[in-house]
């Protein structure tokens, strides 16, 4: 076993370094229902999260993990987006598959020396108490927190707090 | 029990007062376990194509070369069972020589250098092994306390094969006096880990006459669903 290089915060200056075209227009191998995944992040004082880097991965429509990638394309089913002045983001994606439709979401801040992990649903509440993934907090309100709301036909909106009132659930890792 | 500190030695913990904007930051419940293996599974996967030539070399942006101290960078991406992590992707950015970053939030008083942006990326070949042409970068100030510099350092993000490698880091250089008094450094609890973060001088990866070459390995988590590691 070799050890591991630990995590360090991407810091304020990573704009640059880290922005891809395209990165909130998810690409994928197959069709599907367009739909639009947007929110903002707010910190513990209540003030949005205005640099910060939110990275999604997810099933693609049918159900199965993207694993094609073709010529000079993003990643297939994995967004990267960096959040604005009001600390939203939007990401252009499709209907993920499966039986509970969910995407998984990483973030990195400033003040973040490690990132945090979590999920959202995009499906009832009731349903996204049935995944085995979140079976340690299945009965809590705190569940709430990782359900999208829709907002119109092909759009969801989730917010993020990552401390206080609200705060969101994230995984350990 | 509130366990918001993490459970791996390795990594720094959410909340480290001493990094001023942990704060408000750091989240206070109890983060949730996740089941053995949950994020252990294969991609996203980068496609060869993403990299364009000269991606990696960070000294060929502008008219003519950029200021500063010219590296070659060069280092294996592993994963915990010792394994080279294959054709992933490696992204880096970084402060010029005078310490300042090509990013409009950077309002230090030094000179931007219009022949470098400080950006670079490419992928791991099928070694594990990665190498990029840069410069030294500068320390430079910020607000956490008095006298607070940041150590020279280049910050690396890797992608890794499955998202349970997923990382961000910084690189520092050997030798640098601010490490002892940067909180970001020191947020890593074991000090043995803290030295994983740190290159090496190494002759033979610079060029004679013309760079010096510093090795930088990084060791990802283990991931059971890449065995070839790709």
């Amino acid at each position: 076993m070799a050890g591991r290089t630990p995590s360090q915060t991407i810091g304020p200056y990573y704009r640059f370094g880290l922005r891809w075209t395209d990165g909130a227009r998810i690409a994928f191998n197959e069709k599907g229902r367009a739909i639009v995944l947007a929110g903002r992040i707010f910190d513990g004082a209540g003030q949005p999260v205005d640099d910060a880097i939110i990275e999604t991965w997810q099933l693609g429509p049918s159900g199965t993990p993207p694993t094609g990638a073709a010529g000079s394309s993003n990643p297939f089913g994995f967004g990267r987006a960096d959040t604005e002045k009001n600390g939203a983001f939007r990401f252009e994606t499709l209907m993920p598959g499966g039986p509970i439709p969910c995407i998984d979401v990483t973030i990195f801040s400033r003040g973040l020396l490690k990132a945090l992990r979590t999920r959202v649903y995009l499906a009832p509440e009731s349903l996204a108490r049935t995944d085995p993934l979140i079976a340690s907090i299945a009965g809590s309100e705190r569940v709430k927190t990782l359900v999208a709301t829709p907002a119109g036909p092909d759009e969801y909106r989730w917010d993020v707090r990552l401390q206080g009132e609200g705060e969101t659930v994230f995984f350990e890792f | 029990m509130n366990d918001t500190t993490t459970a791996t030695p390795f990594d720094p913990p959410y909340a480290f007062d001493e990094y001023r904007s942990t704060q408000r930051r750091a989240p206070k419940q109890p983060l949730v376990a996740l089941p053995a293996h949950a994020l252990d599974i294969p991609g996203p996967l980068v496609p060869a194509g993403f990299i364009r030539s000269g991606d990696n070399d960070l000294t060929i942006r502008g008219k003519s070369a950029p200021l500063g101290e010219r590296m070659f960078l060069a280092g294996r991406l592993l994963d915990a069972d010792g394994r080279p992590v294959r054709r992933s992707l490696v992204e880096i950015w970084q402060a010029n020589a005078s310490g300042r970053y090509h990013h409009p939030g950077d309002q230090h008083d030094a000179p931007l250098d219009p022949n470098f942006d400080g950006v670079g990326r490419t992928m791991t070949d099928d070694d594990g092994c990665y190498n990029f042409i840069t410069i030294k970068p500068g320390s430079y100030p910020w607000f956490n306390h008095p006298f607070a510099w940041r150590p020279q350092h280049i910050h690396f993000s890797l992608l890794g094969n499955a998202p349970v490698q997923r990382l961000i880091t910084q690189m520092y250089f050997p030798g640098d006096p601010l490490l002892d008094i940067d909180p970001i450094y020191n947020s890593v609890p074991d000090p043995e880990a803290r030295k994983r973060m740190i290159c090496r001088l190494d002759l033979r990866t610079g060029k004679e006459n013309y760079a010096l070459g510093y090795r930088f390995d990084i060791v990802l988590a283990g991931a059971k669903s890449t065995p070839l590691g790709i």
